[in-house]
């Protein structure tokens, strides 16, 4: 095993970022003609596309729901997208797991109940990874679903927290995923207040995981800004 | 006028629309659009397409059996086209019950493949999906078939079809537009058509487009 390298130095972090600063972060929408709704995000140095269709009849017809659309997610990292091993194209346990609570965050905002016997696309493709892409993912399929049309009743973000020693850090790098104490990417739909994805590797003690959380709500407010921005842009 | 996104509030008050939600008793939008506080309209800017009776559609037949036609609507929703009912002879003679003079209405045969235009007829819950029956259908013939955005589609038609007669009338094309977000071009300057089209998509929500349209079309004569 990989000594553990020292995560803070000096008060600061690797990156040189303060304990609850996110990293640089642009958004751009409808990049994509042929898909209904599409979004690219660079978060730091990941680099993610996603893109939104449908609604439209559900295929094999044996997966549509009478009552509501089903969603169908694919979270994929490019072959070259990590600084590590490249492993074989196609969905491993990991993209498999992502694409699972990246629909279930959807499941909860998106108005399924008026398109019964229907499913909708999202795409989350990783171009460029570098810790924390689940959550970019999130926030990027949630800024193609607001462009897209499809009803919902709010715009979601997702962002990480994590715990180094005794302090809690917002929004860790690739590092600080792989060695940090504990690791927390959190999905929020501002509006109604509701939390709709919540994992953890590691752990934190109850008065921990407040302030983590309390870190990722206050982040939250600039990711949502940038959001709408980036939809307003598009109307200018 | 301000641009809203989903989730925010379009009012303090239950308003029932399409493209909102009431959440105690307060109205928000479901998809990005333009709101005029004073007025309190709403219009999306993008948004999917939802079936009323007598909209007037335009798809690609899918599938023919049994004389039911199936239709293609690229939407969430698909279309039938069913068969005219057969007049019952004999004892009371005509069926009146089904209304309107069906004898005279006959199915022009299509195939697999052909684009008919079509009238929504009824809004129909199915067990497994929401389905459309269409009626007075009508096979096109030739002509090219263009996708364009639903909520697009009222600044292509214009009020009371103004902006579609200009393009009929700048590009000598006859025009189709489905609801549904398909458009049908026939004749004349289609290049041109589609261009317009292209631009009234892009700009819909900028006034003064009538007029960007028409010095488009002026433009595209002259060459």
């Amino acid at each position: 095993m990989k000594e553990k390298p020292e995560l803070i130095i000096k008060g600061k972090r690797t990156d040189g970022r303060a304990f609850d600063e996110l990293r640089p972060i642009k958004i751009e929408v409808g990049m994509l003609k042929n898909a209904e709704g599409s979004a690219y995000v660079e978060w730091g140095n990941n680099k993610v596309l996603a893109a939104v269709y449908g609604p439209k009849e559900a295929q094999p017809k044996h997966f549509a729901d009478p009552e509501r659309a089903i969603i169908k997610c694919r979270y994929q990292m490019a072959p070259f997208s990590s600084l590590e091993e490249h492993s074989r194209s196609g969905p491993n346990r990991r993209a498999i797991e992502i694409s699972k609570v990246t629909k279930e965050v959807f499941e909860n905002v998106i108005m399924l109940e008026n398109f019964p016997g229907d499913e909708i696309d999202i795409f989350v493709e990783i171009l460029q990874s570098d810790g924390g892409t689940r959550a970019a993912g999130i926030t990027a399929a949630a800024t193609a679903l607001a462009s897209s049309g499809i009803p919902m009743r709010d715009i979601p973000y997702a962002v990480s927290a994590g715990k180094v020693g005794d302090q809690i850090i917002l929004d860790l790098n690739k590092i600080e995923d792989n060695y940090s104490d504990a690791d927390m990417p959190i999905a929020i739909s501002p509006r109604l207040n509701n939390v709709l994805l919540l994992q953890m590797d590691g752990s934190m003690t109850k008065e921990q995981m407040e302030r983590a959380l309390a870190m990722c709500q206050k982040a939250g407010e600039s990711i949502t800004k940038l959001q709408r921005e980036a939809l307003e842009a598009r109307y200018k | 006028m301000k641009i809203v996104l989903p989730g925010d509030k379009i009012s303090d008050s239950v308003l029932r629309m399409e493209n909102g939600i009431v959440e105690n008793g307060k109205t928000y939008a479901t998809v990005i659009g333009m709101l005029d506080d004073e007025k309190g309209s709403f219009i999306p800017l993008e948004s999917v397409w939802y079936p009323r009776q007598g909209d007037f559609v335009i798809g690609i037949v899918e599938n023919s059996k049994n004389n039911v036609y199936t239709i293609n609507l690229d939407s969430a929703f698909r279309g039938l086209i069913l068969p005219p009912p057969r007049p019952r002879f004999g004892g009371r003679g005509r069926d009146f019950d089904r209304g309107g003079d069906r004898m005279e209405e006959r199915i022009e045969p299509m195939q697999v493949g052909d684009i008919a235009s079509s009238f929504v007829k009824e809004v129909k819950r199915e067990a497994d999906q929401i389905i459309l029956i269409l009626e007075r259908p009508r096979k096109l013939y030739g002509g090219k078939l263009v996708e364009v955005r639903p909520s697009k589609i009222p600044r292509i038609i214009g009020k009371a079809n103004t902006m579609l007669r200009k393009l009929e009338d700048g590009t000598k094309c006859s025009i189709l537009v489905g609801l549904n977000g398909l458009v049908w071009i026939k004749g004349g300057d289609v290049l041109l058509a589609l261009k317009a089209i292209e631009k009234i998509q892009e700009e819909a929500h900028i006034s003064g487009l009538t007029d960007r349209i028409g010095t488009l079309l002026a433009a595209g004569v002259s060459k």
